[in-house]
């Protein structure tokens, strides 16, 4: 299972105002709003923490059903290592997800992943092949393969998982 | 004005594709069907918690998808005060 999720820094920089008050308090667990509020950039944190969160909730959406808004609930590891690296585990529940993002001036991406076996196996889909959407989760039609799509201001990516 | 109309006016800056607010019922989802990004969710839940002088708790929130629980959590938080 996959999960993916592109924030468009400049869009996100005039559509959310993360300055507002308990903007931070609806979003982040008390351990996510210290270490953001330590942070050097808070703002490049926080998009990074919330498409961590996004790309998570996607395959917990696919393996559950369960469709809410709860994003508290995917709690990010900030373990030094992890931050460093900029990958690391999204908990919730019994549940965990293991996620790499990609940080540029113009975006943060993020790949999360049900086994870390997975992110070796994920393909980019390029081409304009034919989605379908069953219970508003979107399949590759010819191959019935998950595929996770986010779009944001500029850019899009869409991704699949092919067995080698 | 009613509510639905009140809550209209709060999500309307966050609707990318405004003809599709004018269509706006009970069923409407934010995400699938007005194209909502997730992160402004957080908005419109300030939003109606200011406009409304209500809190939205966790439970709430979680619900926060569409047209239906937007109102009946307004609701259920007005009858509260």
């Amino acid at each position: 299972m996959i999960g993916n999720d592109i924030v468009d820094l400049q869009l996100a920089s005039v559509e959310s105002n993360w300055r507002r008050p308990k903007f931070l308090n609806k979003i982040f667990t008390g351990d996510e709003q210290d270490f953001i509020k330590q942070s050097a950039n808070p703002e490049i944190e926080i998009w990074k923490l919330w498409s961590r969160k996004e790309a998570a909730y996607k395959i917990y959406n696919r393996e559950t059903g369960i469709r809410g808004f709860f994003p508290w609930k995917l709690a990010c590891s900030l373990e030094e290592n992890d931050i460093a690296r900029n990958s690391g585990v999204v908990a919730i529940n019994a549940k965990q997800y293991y996620t790499n993002t990609e940080i540029t001036e113009n975006y943060i991406y993020t790949i999360a992943v049900n086994s870390i076996l997975n992110f070796e196996k994920i393909t980019e889909v390029h081409q304009q092949q034919k989605i379908i959407k069953i219970n508003g989760i979107p399949f590759l039609e010819n191959y019935l393969q998950p595929l996770s799509i986010t779009n944001h201001g500029r850019f899009e990516r869409k991704i699949t998982l092919i067995d080698s | 004005m009613n509510k639905i109309d009140q809550l209209k006016e709060i999500i309307k800056p966050y609707v990318p594709n405004r003809e599709r607010l004018e269509h706006l019922t009970p069923e409407t989802d934010f995400i699938k069907d007005l194209a909502i990004n997730s992160a402004n969710l957080v908005d419109i839940i300030l939003d109606i918690e200011e406009q409304f002088e209500i809190t939205i708790d966790n439970d709430g929130m979680e619900k926060m998808m569409d047209v239906k629980s937007a109102l009946a959590i307004i609701d259920e938080e007005l009858a509260k005060k």
